[in-house]
């Protein structure tokens, strides 16, 4: 039955459409993550609105395709001008950047580019090796289980976002506050609609998320001053496919940081930065006698950070489609591009969707082996994007911004919509909240609602039902220890 | 040991602190007025449609109450921050979005875009004129005659009088 979805998924994700779409998200990726500040999640936010009329697959295919060109051409500025394009390639510094001195910039992104490959291709194979088990575990899930995934998610992303785990829990929170405006999915009642049609509905979240990620970003950048942050590549950076010596030397590391990015990128929060840190930690410890030393140029700790990343935006996926957990603020993003077209993420999408799923799967392969192509055939161009000036490109953006809440319902409500949440985030991150929380909040809250009220009214209102589920009771010792280890950490201090 | 810290940090709360924590007074201020609302929802159990917004209310105060007192240090002071360029960039948003509905969305963003690109120091004319008329018609296309996005029409809807294209949706 697999290989049939197999077989079926492949044929779909290789129709003309489906290739073209994968390409140009790609290459849309590459050209965002090329610049520094542009991330990922921004990128998609704001190009989220062009999927709202293609099918759920070759929208999939698009947000993708951005997804892993995006993650995978951040490593290129870091290597060349010691500045990540995404957040994702902070760790492809300490080995780039050194060869990049040494006047080998061109391996090193030959290097990333191959890493990035192995990291994506492995993560890709654990998604759809692991996913359908997840998900046929979690058919047994009943509401305490799902509640307690969703405080889960929530407390973890709050934790490991930002500095702060008191702001971080602050932006979850508010995210799911927000997401209680309309009509109550229970009883029917309006919830702070004031008499608002355009509110019934709720707030639309992607309006919010593009004014978080897109309008907020926009604000960031203007405040520092787009006119001058401006930087110049001059460096040559075309050349051979790597050499054998460096294929051996990187392969073994590669693969190491394929599975381990995987498995990082699976669990909630943790994206695809913790996942290249680690991984590139892991390295320095696996290989004690590297020469030259990590840090001083070595190619491995180049293939070690960026396979790592790359693996990472496999295993978001994981929780993303066989729970409705999101991975990292992409996958949450790329959740409400499902549910914009009635498909709900989690368990069940396993026996409603399973062609949609291996389509989505056998794509993000593809994806990946077209980021090889275009990684080694390009790189003398891609480099060139570095020095596009950010003065034309993010008054574009702010223009698509708003095109993007308007095409939502082609109402000017969520345009207010997403500039009133773009205010909200300039002035969170001003004052140091993490935004990804907020967003996973919003995700998460109406899982969490549901889940709580459900078992609750089951339990006539006692809460042992959720020490009597041991699942249930684990995933909330973890959330609980997530949030106070912390802070008992800071009274010891 | 720990109830003193604690009585420690609520000792330390004074008018400063509220006023250099704007944003978790806020937070708190908007909890409580959503918890005073919420009481007011017909009541329907203990697990009635005010049990979440409560719920998370009080987290929402707990933790920027704690963050408050924990004087947490990765707060930025913003009187570093050059608020000058946000602002306008504001303004200029919200000009366009009022203005949509009687410009429409070709033309208002075709004065948005250009003045947005001028405020960005682009001063090259043919430039500002291209990207300010091509990138609004080409979104215009792609959104309002591909995609077939309603897009908010202008007073006097001279889009109107823009080109057809052969309809390529729901690929």
């Amino acid at each position: 039955m697999t290989v049939q979805y197999v077989v079926q998924g492949a044929l779909n994700a290789m129709e003309p459409i489906s290739v073209g779409l994968m390409v140009l998200g790609i290459l849309l990726g590459i050209l965002m993550g090329s610049i520094p500040g542009m991330t990922a999640t921004m990128t998609i936010a704001v190009l989220l609105s062009f999927t709202f009329t293609l099918d759920p697959a070759n929208g999939m295919m698009l947000l993708l395709g951005i997804y892993g060109g995006a993650v995978y051409a951040g490593s290129i500025p870091a290597i060349l001008i010691r500045t990540p394009g995404t957040p994702s390639a902070a760790a492809t510094i300490f080995d780039g950047y050194p060869l990049s001195q040494q006047g080998d910039a061109g391996r090193a992104i030959r290097v990333a580019t191959v890493a990035s490959f192995v990291g994506g291709f492995i993560s890709v194979l654990a998604l759809m090796f692991f996913s359908p088990i997840i998900a046929d575990a979690a058919q047994n899930f009943r509401s305490p289980e799902f509640f307690a995934l969703a405080v889960f998610g929530l407390t973890i992303i709050a934790s490991v976002s930002g500095d702060s785990v008191t702001k971080g829990m602050v932006s979850g929170l508010l995210g799911m506050l927000v997401a209680t405006v309309g009509i109550d999915p229970i009883t029917g009642y309006h919830r702070f609609t004031f008499d608002l049609p355009a509110l019934l509905t709720g707030v639309e979240f992607i309006a919010v998320m593009i004014g978080l990620f897109g309008i907020a970003e926009g604000f960031r950048k203007y405040a520092q001053g787009i006119e001058s942050d401006r930087e110049r590549v001059d460096q040559d950076v075309s050349g051979p496919l790597p050499s054998l010596s460096d294929l051996k030397a990187i392969l073994p590391v590669s693969a190491g940081g394929g599975v381990l990015g995987s498995l990082i990128g699976s669990i909630p929060g943790a994206g695809g930065d913790i996942a290249a840190f680690i991984t590139y930690n892991e390295a320095t410890r696996w290989i004690s006698d590297a020469v030259p030393a990590f840090g001083e140029g070595n190619v491995r700790g180049v293939a070690a950070a960026e396979s790592g990343n790359n693996a990472s935006t496999g295993g978001a996926l994981i929780p993303t489609l066989t729970l409705g957990i999101p991975g990292d603020s992409v996958s949450a993003i790329l959740i409400g591009a499902l549910l914009v077209h009635d498909v709900n993420p989690g368990p069940g999408l396993y026996q409603d969707e399973p062609e949609l799923l291996y389509t989505i799967f056998v794509g993000f392969l593809l994806i990946y082996v077209f980021i090889l192509v275009f990684g080694l055939l390009g790189a003398g161009y891609w480099a060139r994007l570095i020095n596009i000036p950010k003065q034309f490109l993010w008054p574009i953006i702010l223009l698509l911004c708003v095109i993007g809440a308007i095409a939502l319902r082609g109402n000017l409500f969520d345009a207010w919509i997403m500039l009133g949440s773009g205010v909200l985030g300039y002035a969170m991150r001003l004052r140091g909240y993490p935004l990804a929380p907020m967003v996973l909040g919003l995700i998460l809250a109406p899982i969490a609602e549901e889940n709580l009220r459900r078992s609750l009214e089951l339990s006539n209102g006692s809460p042992d039902i959720f020490l009597t589920s041991p699942i249930a009771l684990v995933i909330l010792l973890l959330s609980v220890g997530t949030v106070l280890l912390p802070a008992v950490r800071a009274v010891r201090e | 040991m720990v109830r003193q810290r604690i009585a420690d940090a609520i000792g330390r709360v004074s008018v400063g602190t509220l006023v250099s924590n704007p944003l978790s007074v806020g937070f708190i201020l908007v909890s409580l007025a959503v918890i005073a609302a919420a009481s007011t929802f017909p009541d329907d159990g203990l697990f009635g449609p005010s049990l979440f917004p409560i719920v998370t209310s009080a987290g929402i105060i707990v933790f920027a109450a704690v963050d408050m007192l924990n004087g947490s240090g990765s707060e930025l002071e913003v009187s570093d921050v050059d608020v000058g360029p946000p602002a306008v960039v504001f303004g200029l948003l919200v000009a366009y979005i009022v203005a949509m509905p009687v410009l429409g969305f070709w033309i208002g963003s075709m004065l948005f875009l250009g003045a947005l690109l001028y405020y960005s120091e682009i001063r090259s004319r043919p430039l500002l004129l291209a990207l300010s008329i091509g990138v609004p018609t080409l979104l215009f296309y792609i959104f309002g005659r591909i995609f077939l996005v309603r897009l908010p029409e202008a007073i006097v809807p001279v889009s109107r009088l823009l080109p057809q294209v052969p309809l390529v949706v729901g690929i």
